[in-house]
């Protein structure tokens, strides 16, 4: 399986932390998104005809919408990344996508310099914000971590990286607290990965020895 | 985690023994937010260079020179603080005053409103003690954090008995309607 891939892409490394998750080996072709815009190049739009990344290649199949990458990789071994409740799942995947276009856009204004209603995509971002947090907050109520039930889906995959993020885009995450309890339980599953701007938690494992 | 109080900036953080910590959230090393640090059973450390403080907020450790003890000058802020019913209070200043305790209620969740706390405790027709006492079936209080001149945070307790979704469902719709207030 081979990811068209770029470091700094919160899309990219949904894929990417999925598929770490799951233990499934991808191999990475970087690209340069940035400055070189190399995903608008005759190679790359023959593959993905939007010039959009990322770009997942396994054999025949090409998929070129992150959600639908998250969905291939779950095997009937892990199905239980699916979701008992497809509705709940898709529903959140669909959120995540919003999420893309408002938190994910005011990144990219504030870091790769994206023409973007700035003001808009963070005031969009904060309204989402506030939902996720009331739902986060009344799932934890009933005892439940993720965003639809005990054990993560890969909607909670798919909403992460935005929400993680944020604060590259001018939204800050201080007045989430349910919001940043489920972010630590998604950086304390076994085999997560970091990005640039979304760091493992130290605590979890132990500090370094002390030399003599 | 980060908290703001009155336009100061503050890292607050539970040691593996339990006991709560408020801090000036600033590293005094590179003034990076300790808030963005991680807890390591009794100390604190920043997440950018990795130095760490104690219970009193001295620095005990700085890993890029593991043989040196610290000298006694560098340490983080520290505030008084004192924990009841689940919410945190912190003294900006030396005080007397005791710290309000709500017997019979618990936590239920903290809540960001765009609107100063007196906005709020106006909403309410509540006295300026930075308590609300809401009442009714749920016997609901909020402790009313000020953040600056149009921002708070509501921590809101209610009844140990009460259904934490219909407080929560609750707070909710008294924000909609504090802030549309405002706008």
């Amino acid at each position: 399986m081979i990811l068209y891939d770029y470091v700094l892409s919160a899309s990219c490394y949904k894929v990417r932390l999925m598929a770490a998750l799951l233990d499934i080996p991808i191999t990475l072709k970087a690209v340069n998104f940035h400055p070189e815009k190399q995903h608008k190049s005759p190679e790359m739009l023959r593959l993905n005809a939007a010039g959009t990344l990322p770009v997942l290649v396994d054999g025949d199949v090409i998929l070129v919408q992150s959600a639908d990458m998250l969905r291939h990789l779950v095997t009937p071994k892990n199905a239980g990344w699916l979701g008992d409740n497809p509705a709940q799942t898709e529903k959140w995947l669909d959120f995540a996508s919003r999420l893309n276009a408002s938190l994910g856009m005011a990144r990219l204004h504030d870091v790769l310099m994206f023409d973007a209603d700035i003001d808009q995509v963070r005031c969009d971002g904060v309204a989402q914000l506030r939902q996720l947090e009331e739902w986060l907050t009344e799932q934890r109520f009933d005892g439940m971590t993720f965003l639809t039930g005990a054990a993560p889906t890969i909607a909670d995959i798919a909403c992460f990286p935005n929400a993680a993020l944020a604060e590259d885009g001018g939204v800050s995450l201080d007045p989430y607290p349910s919001i940043r309890l489920w972010m630590r339980a998604i950086r304390s599953l076994p085999g997560f990965i970091e990005m640039p701007g979304i760091h493992r938690l130290h605590e979890l494992s132990p500090a370094p020895a002390r030399p003599e | 985690m980060p908290a703001r109080v009155d336009g100061q900036d503050l890292a607050i953080w539970r040691a593996a023994s339990g006991q709560t910590h408020v801090w000036g959230d600033r590293c005094p090393h590179r003034g990076m937010r300790l808030s963005r640090g991680f807890v390591r059973g009794e100390t604190l450390a920043c997440i950018y260079h990795g130095w760490q403080y104690g219970n009193d907020g001295g620095c005990t450790q700085i890993p890029a020179h593991p043989n040196l003890v610290p000298p006694k000058t560098i340490c983080a802020t520290t505030y008084a603080c004192a924990e009841y019913s689940g919410v945190i209070w912190v003294a900006l200043q030396t005080t007397t005053q005791v710290c309000r305790s709500f017997p019979g209620q618990a936590a239920v969740r903290s809540l960001a409103i765009k609107a100063s706390a007196e906005k709020v405790m106006e909403y309410f027709s509540g006295a300026d003690t930075g308590v609300v006492c809401v009442g009714g079936t749920n016997d609901i209080a909020l402790a009313l954090q000020p953040i600056d001149a149009t921002h708070c945070t509501a921590h809101a307790l209610a009844s140990v008995s009460a259904d934490r979704k219909e407080v929560s469902r609750w707070l909710e719709s008294q924000r909609r309607s504090i802030e549309l207030d405002l706008a």
